[in-house]
């Protein structure tokens, strides 16, 4: 609770200073919730679904979903990766926080452990923890890429599962193909001696990537790979609480397992997710929210910071961007910065300290605004 | 090793393995056998009784208002917006809890939340420490068995009387220093039964003289059912006798939104520490992954809190099935609300005329077993009239193949 409060305890001493100042002089970077607006095809198709008269849209369906919302998101995923996805590979969730818990009930017994990369997404650590297991913290190298060597001293024989984040929150690091191909191969000789460790990437800003890369097909890499998705930043969609798993045709034995999680999808009080917004995002996987408006956000930021003198990694992918401090103490530097009416998070937060995260899914110009700040406090720095 | 012998290592988890197992037995082999008669003779020819899945649809003003909020959208109305629900929905219920329960709600006794499956969820979350004890009338809804589970708990089950009015005796012997919480549902699943005044009165007297010796013990009422009661029958106000009340509401039934996911927590103004168990809520609801109730069903639901699909008919039906099983010679304790029937099986092995029933008449119902108690079996009546109609000789048949006398 400690750690997690960051993110909070952040915004909420900004709302305190947007009642000060004004909410127009305050910068506000914490929170990752986007100010773009679901693309406009989507709401007419709301309008023409709810308008329709067809009788029973908002009953019970069967707790993985609609049969032919889960045919479409099976379809997609056939397109994409060659592999025989159907229906029966796909559960809906209520976002991929609901996605995430379903999976891990599914998968852990008390005890057992679930590698998460840092920095890293806090919320991992309840997600784990509520189904009695335990999180193994893997700091990822300098640039926040995968640091194999560590990964594989931290795997014992209760591993279950590494969840992966691609792109990165906090980071916006995007792993490569290569680096995601040596993790394959490190699981793979733990299950040439009899352990399944499954690979289970959170892609809720899978499609948020920059400079024309693409993301690598981790069904492709790795058998026993689940995937959690959500249209609370593709689409827009994030108070709609709408999102699905995905479970790899090629994992064998994989019956067992689907029951599972459409069993946990249930008795974790979820039951399905939301009905309207399921038969909504069938028809808009191949959709996207105008992405290059996120990537000038990020040159302008990225740009802001370097001249600032700031050290960060340019972000590949998501809407975050993870600078050092320029001193040690994070959270005093976090403090100066509130003094200049920035407010961004605490690298702590994150189980980083020593740097800061800046959410830039915001208008342009509050980012533009930043820069005499960041500016300034750069030369007090220098100094 | 063992397990390599068999090939490949087991991969699910060992707990919901054998909830799987233990649970999904009998439901599962009475599901598959209804969907091979429903192929065999078409579904139109099939009685299903099995689901509290109501045919209704949403109240016709509800469906103009949503397609209105859609066709006009306002900037920011799928966003995340706080995790217990916007503040203004929050009000507008609050209002309306002040005006049925005569207590000072205010918007932060109000916590939106996915249903009452997910209200269930987050709340037990934050009143559980591991191995702590929650009793249940029963029968009762077997999901609040795993809810309970989920979070470390033990659900203890207390047989209710004959008329499944509330056993007080039986409860105050169950209460032991770990009991945390009772969590009642009335109107009832699976028997409809409606708590009385005298009921609910003693059961408070029993917590409040737990209190009074030093031990607090949440109430916990299940009220998804709340609007649907019969022949006036009033529902006793929790609120107003005992101060660690919670109720957890949901717009499945009243509004018919079953798939949308919402419902609402409301905290008794009265409930010491209510800062405390907010605030835990705040987390529980966001680590087990709601975040937030869903944002556009929300804004619907708070402007129809007054509103309910139509009672009338599900009463019809109600007088209909239970007079003839009476007249069939079952035995029945005539339902107060909800829309389930719970008679009591004409063999002690219920199995036994469930299937009869399914393989020679086509009828599903569910088998009281699932609900913690054998011998009964489940009625739900929420489908059209027709289908109550069709199978009435059905249920006379088979009965009248098992009852004696």
């Amino acid at each position: 609770m400690k750690d997690s409060s960051w993110i909070r305890a952040m915004f909420e001493e900004g709302e305190k200073m947007k009642k000060i100042h004004g909410p127009g002089n305050i910068l506000d970077f914490t929170l990752g919730n986007p100010v773009v607006e679901p693309p406009d095809h989507l709401k007419e198709e709301l309008v023409r679904l709810v308008s329709s008269d067809t009788a029973g849209m908002h009953r019970y369906m069967t707790n993985s979903g609609y049969e032919d919302v889960r045919t479409e998101i099976a379809e997609y995923h056939r397109e994409r990766t060659g592999l025989r996805f159907t229906k029966d590979h796909i559960v809906m969730t209520v976002g991929s926080a609901g996605g995430m818990n379903v999976v891990l009930k599914s998968l852990l017994d008390p005890g057992s452990e679930v590698i998460v990369l840092s920095p890293f997404f806090v919320e991992f650590k309840f997600y784990i923890e509520n189904h009695g297991g335990i999180m193994k913290l893997v700091e990822t190298t300098e640039d926040f890429h995968l640091d194999i060597d560590k990964i594989e001293k931290t795997i014992t024989r209760r591993t279950k599962a590494i969840i992966v984040n691609s792109p990165n929150n906090p980071t916006g690091v995007v792993y490569g193909q290569e680096e995601l191909m040596e993790l394959s191969a490190l699981l793979h000789k733990r299950r040439e001696k009899g352990q399944r460790i499954f690979f289970l990437a959170d892609e809720a800003y899978r499609k948020i990537l920059y400079d024309g890369i693409t993301l690598p097909d981790v069904f492709g890499i790795y058998e026993d790979t689940i995937t959690v998705t959500s249209h609370s930043k593709d689409l827009a969609l994030p108070g709609e609480r709408i999102g699905y798993i995905a479970a790899s045709p090629r994992i064998i034995n994989l019956k067992p397992l689907m029951d599972a999680m459409i069993f946990s999808n249930r008795i974790l009080g979820f039951i399905n997710a939301p009905a309207l917004m399921q038969r909504l995002v069938g028809k808009f996987q191949r959709n996207s929210v105008d992405v290059l408006e996120y990537q000038k956000k990020r040159d302008v930021l990225y740009n802001i910071l370097v001249e600032a003198g700031l050290s960060v990694v340019k972000p590949m992918g998501a809407f975050y961007i993870f600078p050092r401090s320029p001193i040690t103490d994070d959270v005093a530097f976090v403090r100066q910065l509130q003094k200049h009416r920035i407010l961004a998070v605490p690298g702590v937060g994150f189980g980083t300290p020593g740097h800061f995260r800046l959410a830039y899914c915001i208008p342009m110009d509050v980012i533009e605004r930043s820069r005499q700040y960041f500016l300034e406090l750069g030369l007090k720095i220098s100094r | 090793m063992a397990f390599l012998l068999k090939g490949e290592p087991m991969i699910v988890s060992r707990q919901i393995e054998k909830l799987i197992a233990d649970q999904e037995g009998w439901t599962r082999r009475m599901f598959e056998e209804g969907l091979k008669i429903k192929k065999l003779y078409g579904e139109e020819n099939v009685y299903d009784f099995s689901l509290g899945n109501p045919d209704t649809e949403p109240p016709e003003t509800l469906q103009r208002m949503l397609v209105d909020t859609l066709a006009s959208p306002v900037k920011g109305m799928h966003r995340y917006m706080t995790n217990s629900g916007y503040e203004e929905v929050r009000l507008d219920i609050a209002e309306y809890l002040r005006e049925i329960y005569g207590l000072p709600f205010t918007a932060s006794h109000v916590f939106m939340t996915n249903g009452a499956a997910g209200g269930l969820n987050i709340l037990l979350k934050v009143m559980l420490n591991r191995k702590d004890e929650v009793i249940a009338p029963s029968p009762f809804f077997w999901e609040f068995k795993n809810y309970v589970n989920n979070h470390g708990g033990t659900l203890k089950a207390v047989q209710s009387k004959d008329d499944f009015q509330l056993d007080i005796d039986r409860i105050a012997d169950a209460i032991n220093p770990r009991t945390r919480a009772v969590l009642i549902n009335s109107p009832n699943n699976p028997t409809g039964a409606v708590y009385s005044e005298k009921s609910v009165t003693d059961l408070v007297a029993l917590l409040n003289h737990k209190r009074s010796e030093g031990q607090d013990i949440y109430l916990i009422a299940d009220d998804a059912y709340r609007k649907l009661v019969y022949d006036g029958t009033g529902l006793p106000n929790l609120f107003a006798s005992y101060d660690l009340t919670c109720s957890i509401n949901s717009h499945s039934k009243d509004l018919a939104l079953p798939g949308e996911r919402i419902g609402y927590i409301a905290i008794s103004p009265r409930l010491p520490d209510s800062d405390l168990l907010i605030s835990g809520l705040m987390i529980t609801q966001r680590t087990l992954g709601f975040v937030n109730a869903p944002a556009l069903f929300q804004r619907v639901v708070s402007k129809f809190q007054r509103t309910s699909v139509d009672i009338a008919e599900y009463q019809r039906k109600r007088d209909i099935l239970y007079d003839a099983l009476v007249e069939g010679g079952f035995d029945c304790v005539k339902p107060r609300g909800a829309f389930y029937m719970f008679p009591r099986s004409p063999v002690a092995d219920e199995l036994k005329f469930i299937r009869a029933l399914q393989q020679d008449e086509r009828i599903m119902v569910v088998p009281g077993r699932g609900f913690g108690k054998k011998g009964y079996f489940r009625i739900a009546y929420c489908v059209p009239m027709s289908t109550i109609e069709k199978s009435i000789d059905g249920f006379i048949r088979i009965g009248k193949r098992f009852i004696k006398r």
